[in-house]
């Protein structure tokens, strides 16, 4: 009896000692490597050409000085990003500085995580003036830069040169409007013997979102969020109505492809155009790397169409930028800031731009030689950096400053494929606008 | 309703015989047993003249018409299996209807039918119950009803009795015996167990190594076994198989060893042989002077004992004695002859002596032995 | 049958513990209290582990789902069952439940249907049969995205391989993912050919099991196949094809992954299951509130569906 007693304490000792080890075998992975350079935490989503040219941008920093080292973390895509960032807030696994997405900005702002950049730029007297204006009045609220932008891009209109030579059709303007776009788009797919579509518009919010930007209509009231908390949307005024029936018009004569929504939407997008399928379709300017590198025709670019009879207010942006968590020390916030600076110089800019697609925010950019010799080999990557600079910011064409902008997008694409499918335009819009009116209010009640 | 097996073979990839050129006719009202070892082919005769299993070559007749070809259902027979083939899910009279409700028998006749099948084998009382509620003996009974209710002159058994115990098995062999008495069906039994065959049987047929050994009444078989295959199978403890070497000098005398000699009624070939004796026709003497043999193991059963003995010559021998408690482990014995003695020759074939070569007529009958290896 | 008896001699054989003799008292309430010890050292990790991990979350789910919660999803404003009753007068949620109900029963159905038919199939004896065995379990050992992957080009609008199909055969062209009815129809079918794979096996191994002499003997009665298939076949495997119904069922609620790659709910919500609601409303838009009501909605549901078949099929189940 003794000894099976004996025998089954020893059990219990050993699974003990084993609990014991690999706890301590845990705590060991977090005690930190001796090092007398800070960590800065970086958080990102980028993925793809893009990471590469991020972490390369990080080996630089580290290199080009001493006292801090950026540890950068890829974090998924942007929508699982914010609620880690929202979670892990005041932990030790919490980022120095990180990365969200455009619609984010309200929703990281009013959580209370993070430090203003506009503080470290009163405190350097920073420079701000060479960032694009419009992409830094995105993150912006009352004055004040709340994050930097960072991975910018803007809505613009694609075409296939070499297709609309072959059919004999006057490409669309630089500034196209609705009409310009039909125009092309059903001679196209006349004159191709209906082989080839148009036009393709993927159901996305953030193309809805644009159009009336464009239009130079609010989304939002309040100034869309710039003056105050919108407490209700404009899902039916008249640049949503008619940009809608636009795109039901073409979808009626046949000349318009409907690919859909979500990731697989824009990549069968992206096949059609590239074999020549597709003639036109409204998309980031971030996809122009893939596009020249997998395209044998022509690219031809231009801004992004407004409706008839009236000029355009431009568009605003897309991407994501940099925020300072306020959970970590002061040193820990500066270190944060000077990487910010470091990927905003002019040269890391333009590097970046040549490299992903996306846009060199620094003014100085433009010249630099890396981005002279994409212009003189693809001249229409200069038409988005061009409709960047053009665009006076507004309050209609700086993005949306109101939280639960995932819901907004979900509930106007929801509209977007029902209007795509035949539905009366008028009632698409008003249900999507009484679903959202709703969701405002309740988070509106929620965040009081 | 009589059943001809002509030259009824089987073969799954036509070079290799399952079953190999089977001959017989089975008259109306016989019990009729295939037994033979497992593995002998006699399931997969029975399931060929059932129709489940296709017949490579020969013709099957039953009631004198060409059934070679026929699906099961168009044979008229039923068929009781060795697992019962119970459903589990309907209670036993639903078991014993299975058939003539799935072809749609007027439910009055069906009633009847199910009725009378199931008070046939006493079990009126428990028709409402479920399979698993019964007893083994009780799902025999059930299988028996099913096979019963679907009025078939022709009934096949595939080892029945064989999930049972030895109590059990006595009793449904009379049973089932007197089942097909009263009912006057030609009943095809299959069984490994050669009790069951002997008891039940109005003839045997035994197969072994795809092939048929000997077909017979009970008593044929085990009084004039036509191989010493057949004559080691049936009875128990098994025959004594004990080889000798015979010559003309022997002049008639089989001698095993010098104190175990068989006289022959007649000269036979110069050879190898096997003497058969079955255990209870050997005669032990422990008080002789000269001993052949030590007992090497008692197996005490009470009205008799099973002696194993080890001859000098090294062979083994099974002798059955009513005299218990005299012998011990170890003691020299001297085993004799008797006069009942069977003669095999190398291959295994009985050798027959004409009526009067014996001197008592011991061997008196000649039979002509056709699937005799 | 041996278990009624059995369980009746030992109640009658059990012996209340209250009714110890005083004598013994003190011994058998130490050997007792040691072995209440020895049972919560033995079983306390696993408690602890269900009470992290299962017992909490599920409380604090049902917590949520009475309160609004903040951007940083912490629970701001009780508001009791409001988050339950603007869910089920919300018209996009109900299409999500009619989507959801449309989707299950379509998936359950083919799934065992055409399972059960691959499983018959199988279990003929056939030259070259094992190969096909092979074949239909194949999908066994495909991920969600590989499946999705397959998927999306069999029905990708410009290069897929079933409109070029139609193409060769002068047949309508269908916008597979971007119709809302063939859309779900293309889900349900990339569900069902993932779960066939499962179910095919298990339904294989069911009809192996049913003896053989159960078809002689019906053979030899002059049953017909039709017959056999449905009064012994489909009794003889209803306790697999009711663990299998229930497992689709089930399974088919909480569908995600193929959802998320092919259609992410779309198009118009028409393949917006409740799961999928659930991850768009905690995960995307942060709203915890709202999607822990909607999976209490969704748990409860189950729960009843599963019950329902439990009462239905047991009986026809238990022989």
């Amino acid at each position: 009896m003794k000894k099976i007693k004996n025998f089954r304490y020893r059990h219990l000792l050993l699974l003990f000692s084993l609990c014991a080890v690999i706890l301590s075998a845990l705590t060991g992975c977090t005690s930190a490597k001796a090092d007398s350079r800070i960590q800065i935490t970086f958080w990102h989503e980028m993925t793809g050409p893009a990471q590469v040219q991020l972490t390369k941008f990080v080996k630089e920093f580290n290199q080009s000085q001493h006292k801090y080292t950026v540890v950068p973390q890829f974090e998924g895509n942007y929508n699982e990003a914010v609620q880690k960032i929202l979670n892990t807030h005041g932990t030790s696994a919490s980022p120095a500085v990180f990365q969200s997405m455009d619609i984010s900005t309200s929703q990281i702002y009013s959580s209370g995580y993070t430090t203003p950049v506009q503080k470290f730029i009163t405190a350097d007297n920073y420079d701000v003036s060479k960032i694009s204006a419009v992409a830094r009045a995105f993150y912006s609220k009352n004055g004040q830069q709340l994050s930097m932008p960072f991975n910018t891009s803007q809505p613009v209109l694609y075409y296939n040169a070499t297709l609309l030579k072959k059919y004999g059709i006057t490409p669309p303007p630089v500034d196209p409007s609705y009409s310009d776009i039909t125009r092309v788009a059903q001679q196209l797919y006349e004159r191709s013997g209906k082989k080839v579509k148009g036009l393709s518009v993927e159901i996305y919010g953030w193309l809805f979102e644009q159009f009336l930007a464009n239009a130079g209509e609010s989304l939002a009231n309040n100034q869309d969020g710039h003056a105050g908390t919108p407490t209700a949307v404009n899902f039916t005024g008249t640049a949503a109505t008619t940009t809608m029936k636009w795109i039901q018009e073409n979808i009626k004569h046949g000349s318009f492809m409907n690919y859909g929504s979500g990731t697989s939407a824009s990549a069968n997008e992206m096949a059609g155009f590239l074999s020549g399928k597709l003639g036109m379709f409204l998309q980031s300017s971030a996809d122009i790397s893939q596009l020249t590198a997998g395209m044998k025709d022509q690219l031809g670019i231009t801004y992004y169409p407004h409706p008839d009879g009236q000029k355009s207010n431009g568009v605003s942006i897309g991407g994501a930028s940099l925020w300072i968590s306020n959970d970590k020390s002061t040193t820990v916030q500066r270190g944060a800031w000077e990487f910010i600076k470091y990927l905003m110089k002019s040269q890391n800019q333009a590097a970046w731009q040549a490299a992903t697609g996306y846009l060199a925010l620094n003014k100085d950019s433009q010249n630099e030689p890396v981005l002279q010799k994409l212009y003189q080999k693809t001249p229409a990557a200069k038409i988005p950096s061009q409709q960047l600079a053009r665009t006076t910011p507004n309050n209609t064409n700086s993005g949306i400053f109101m939280q639960g902008l995932i819901q907004e997008r979900t509930i106007t694409q929801t509209a977007m494929e029902q209007i795509y499918n035949g539905k009366n335009v008028t009632s698409a819009l008003q249900d999507a606008e009484k679903q959202m009116n709703s969701y405002v209010q309740t988070t509106n009640k929620a965040n009081k | 309703m009589g059943i001809e097996l002509a030259s009824l073979s089987k073969s799954y990839d036509g070079q290799n015989w399952t079953l190999k050129n089977i001959n017989v006719q089975i008259k109306s009202g016989e019990f009729f047993t295939i037994v033979g070892p497992s593995g002998c082919g006699k399931s997969t005769l029975l399931r060929m003249i059932a129709g489940l299993i296709s017949i490579s070559d020969g013709t099957l007749k039953i009631d004198d018409q060409d059934v070679t070809n026929l699906p099961p259902q168009e044979r008229s027979l039923s068929m009781v299996f060795q697992n019962y083939a119970l459903f589990p899910f309907l209670d036993v009279k639903s078991n014993v209807a299975f058939g003539l409700k799935a072809r749609k028998m007027p439910a009055a006749q069906l009633e009847q039918r199910v009725a009378h099948a199931l008070e046939l084998v006493g079990l009126s009382e428990l028709k409402a119950r479920k399979p698993r509620e019964l007893s083994g003996g009780q799902r025999q009974r059930v299988a028996l009803a099913r096979a019963i209710a679907s009025d078939t002159k022709i009934c096949l058994m595939d080892e029945p009795l064989s999930n049972l115990d030895a109590q059990l098995r006595s009793k449904m062999r009379s049973e089932i015996r007197e089942l097909q008495q009263n009912l006057g069906i030609t009943l095809i039994y299959v069984t490994h167990d050669q009790v069951e065959a002997m008891t039940m049987a109005d003839r045997i047929m035994v197969l072994h190594a795809h092939e048929v050994q000997q077909i017979g009444t009970p008593s044929e078989i085990y009084q004039h076994p036509a191989n010493s295959f057949v004559a080691q199978f049936f009875g128990t403890p098994r025959m004594n198989l004990l080889s000798v070497h015979y010559s003309t000098k022997n002049q008639r005398h089989l001698q095993v060893d010098p104190l175990l000699d068989y006289v022959l009624p007649m000269d036979i070939e110069e050879g190898d042989y096997f003497v058969g004796v079955r255990p209870n026709a050997l005669e032990i003497h422990a008080t002789a002077q000269a001993s052949n043999a030590a007992i090497k193991n008692i197996e005490y059963l009470g009205t008799q004992s099973i002696i194993h003995a080890l001859l000098d010559n090294q062979e083994e021998v099974r002798i059955t004695t009513a005299q218990n408690n005299t012998f011990s482990l170890g003691e020299r014995i001297q085993i004799r002859a008797t006069a009942a003695y069977f003669v095999f020759d190398n291959t295994g074939r009985a050798i027959f002596f004409n009526k009067g070569d014996g001197e008592d007529g011991r061997t008196n009958y000649k039979q002509t032995v056709t699937n005799a290896l | 049958m041996d278990a009624p008896i059995t369980n009746k001699q030992s109640q009658t054989h059990y012996k209340p513990k209250g009714n110890k003799k005083p004598l013994t008292v003190g011994l058998s309430y130490k050997k007792e209290l040691r072995e209440r010890l020895y049972a919560l050292v033995f079983l306390g990790p696993s408690l602890l582990i269900l009470t992290i991990f299962v017992f909490f979350p599920m409380l604090r789910t049902l917590y949520l789902s009475f309160f609004l919660t903040n951007s940083v999803g912490k629970p701001t404003v009780f508001i009791g069952l409001q988050n339950y009753f603007s869910l089920l007068t919300s018209t996009a949620y109900l299409h999500s439940l009619q989507a959801t109900f449309i989707y299950v029963i379509a998936v359950s159905c083919l799934t065992l249907v055409l399972g059960l038919l691959l499983a018959q199939t199988a279990s003929q004896k056939i030259r070259g049969i094992s190969f096909f065995r092979t074949v239909f379990s194949g999908t066994m050992g495909v991920s969600v995205s590989v499946a999705a992957i397959f998927w999306l080009f069999m029905f990708n609008p410009s290069v897929g391989l079933l409109d070029q199909l139609a193409n060769l055969f002068h047949l309508p062209v269908i916008n597979w993912l971007t119709q809302p009815g063939w859309a779900m129809t293309a889900v349900v079918i990339s569900t069902v050919w993932m779960n066939l794979g499962f179910t095919f096996l298990i339904f294989f191994g069911a009809l192996q099991s049913v003896p053989t002499t159960f078809y002689e003997a019906a053979q030899i009665e002059g049953v017909s196949k039709r017959y056999q298939f449905f009064h012994i076949t489909l009794p003889m495997i209803s306790p697999t094809l009711f663990f299998v119904s229930i497992i689709t069922l089930i399974e088919s609620f909480k569908s995600f992954g193929l959802i998320d790659l092919m259609t992410a709910g779309g198009p118009d919500n028409a393949t917006n299951l409740l799961v999928y609601r659930i991850y768009q409303d905690a995960f995307l838009s942060g709203n915890y509130g709202l999607a822990s009501t909607e999976s209490v909605i969704l748990a409860l549901m189950i729960a009843f569906f599963t019950f329902i078949q439990f009462k239905v099929l047991e009986k026809r189940v238990n022989y």
